[in-house]
């Protein structure tokens, strides 16, 4: 193959045609699919924040009603005035199984303020007389109304209502608290949306040694060094590879960030992760979300191999006939005009050049057989030739 | 005798030796040196730049080192 033809430039040019045709369709699917897939994970995101919003919510309401209830017995308002430990067990105790069922792991009785000690554990009895000394103590103890937001404890990251209980004749006899642990939200929302989930709590926040007492109590793996921001305090699935995060939690932005998509196996997903903040207002942790995308992935790669297919066709089969027009309408017949000069020059006076059309060949054929006539007329008068 | 004249002689034998089309490689022998081997005599005067052209086209065409 001479790189001087034209047939071979030509060639060369539809060649080139043919990839940029079919690397453009390439680059048009990957474009269509990080556009759509960055979409997924950002209707993911929004999706999971709305619906973690509306559990926080509805759990809320739930502990509300709970406690607005539990107030209404005048003996537990009593009992905890009168911190008659063994009274408000017997009042309360029989109820906790079944509100745990519920959800609602966490039920503690305080004193009131300034003191405001753990008077009653209901979900650890043996332990109390301790101070927390949270924002949302604090809160209830300016305010003396319901306090409820995420407070990151000892106990865990939880969702809480504290609310002050009066005694029969109005006096503060103390406070009583309500929390679900908010690590239980996010097997929830796996079964609604499908997505993976992981809790992350920011290091800031965590106290080293109480981690690593807790993993000990819950016989989970400490993992406290598997990140370097953030602990992951539970998790929707085995897979820990799929939770990955290099930012700091508090940087992610209130309405969420997408991270990437990524491959695992024959899988595809998209990665994003929004903050969950205390009732203070501090990010002290974030949801994880991970939506599988691979229907989606192996839709767009069927459609992107049938695109490809259909657009190396159509140039291949434009190529070829390019490729044969050109050969019958131009290079078979220039081809053919050299044959006939060479013979010419050769003294073969007979040959003829055929004008095919008047295309532009053809004009050029005209031209040269017209040269040709002249060309055999001059030779017929060369001295030479004619003494032969 | 000119050398040109010899070397048109050579070409035409070498031709008919191989039982070649004598237009077609004679034209394309012409061609290549510049000259129409039917214009060459024995009384055709030698000229060193056209001998030479000649002697590369017979090479080429039909190798040959005349």
């Amino acid at each position: 193959m001479k790189w001087t033809l034209i047939r071979t430039k030509v060639l060369a040019a539809l060649a080139a045609c043919l990839v940029v045709g079919v690397g453009g369709i390439l680059a048009l699917m990957y474009y269509s699919f990080a556009r759509n897939s960055r979409a997924l994970a950002a209707e993911s995101v929004t999706g999971a924040q709305k619906l973690f919003t509306i559990l926080e919510t509805r759990e809320i309401s739930k502990m509300t009603a709970v406690s607005e209830t539990l107030i209404m017995n005048p003996q537990v308002g009593d009992a905890l005035a009168a911190r008659d430990r063994s009274r408000l067990i017997e009042l309360t105790a029989p109820l906790y199984p079944k509100l745990k069922k519920e959800g609602i792991t966490n039920w503690m009785f305080h004193t009131p303020d300034p003191d405001m000690a753990v008077f009653l554990r209901l979900h650890n009895p043996a332990k109390f007389g301790d101070h927390l000394n949270r924002f949302m103590d604090k809160e209830a103890a300016r305010t003396h109304a319901m306090v409820a937001g995420n407070e990151l404890a000892k106990a865990g990251f939880a969702v809480r209502i504290l609310r002050p209980v009066y005694d029969a004749h109005g006096g503060l006899a103390g406070y009583v608290e309500f929390g679900e642990e908010i690590g239980q939200f996010i097997h929830a929302m796996k079964r609604q949306t499908g997505d993976d989930y992981g809790l992350l709590l920011s290091k800031k926040f965590v106290d080293r040694q109480f981690w690593a007492d807790s993993s000990a109590v819950w016989q989970r793996r400490d993992n406290w060094d598997d990140n370097a921001n953030f602990v992951v305090a539970d998790k929707t699935t085995d897979n820990d590879s799929i939770i990955q995060f290099q930012g700091e939690v508090a940087a992610v932005p209130a309405q969420g960030k997408v991270l990437e998509w990524f491959h695992e196996g024959d899988s595809a997903f998209v990665r994003g992760i929004f903050p969950i903040r205390d009732a203070a207002g501090n990010t002290v942790g974030a949801m994880f979300v991970v939506r599988d995308i691979s229907g989606f992935y192996l839709a767009m790669r069927h459609t992107r191999n049938v695109l490809v297919l259909v657009t190396a066709v159509a140039l291949a089969l434009g190529i070829f006939l390019v490729l044969t027009l050109l050969n019958r309408l131009v290079f078979r017949r220039l081809e053919h005009i050299i044959v006939v000069a060479t013979r010419v020059v050769g003294g073969d006076y007979e040959s003829e050049i055929r004008v095919e059309s008047d295309d532009e060949v053809g004009q050029f054929e005209q031209l040269f057989e017209q040269f040709r006539l002249v060309f055999v007329d001059l030779m017929a008068h060369v001295p030479e030739l004619q003494e032969k | 005798m000119s050398q040109l004249y010899d070397l048109k002689v050579l070409i035409e034998n070498k031709i008919k030796a191989d039982g070649l089309d004598a237009m077609a490689v004679k034209g394309k022998i012409g061609l290549r040196s510049g000259r129409t081997l039917a214009l060459i005599s024995p009384s055709t005067p030698d000229d060193p730049d056209a001998v030479a052209k000649l002697r590369q086209a017979a090479k080429e065409v039909l190798n040959i080192n005349a």
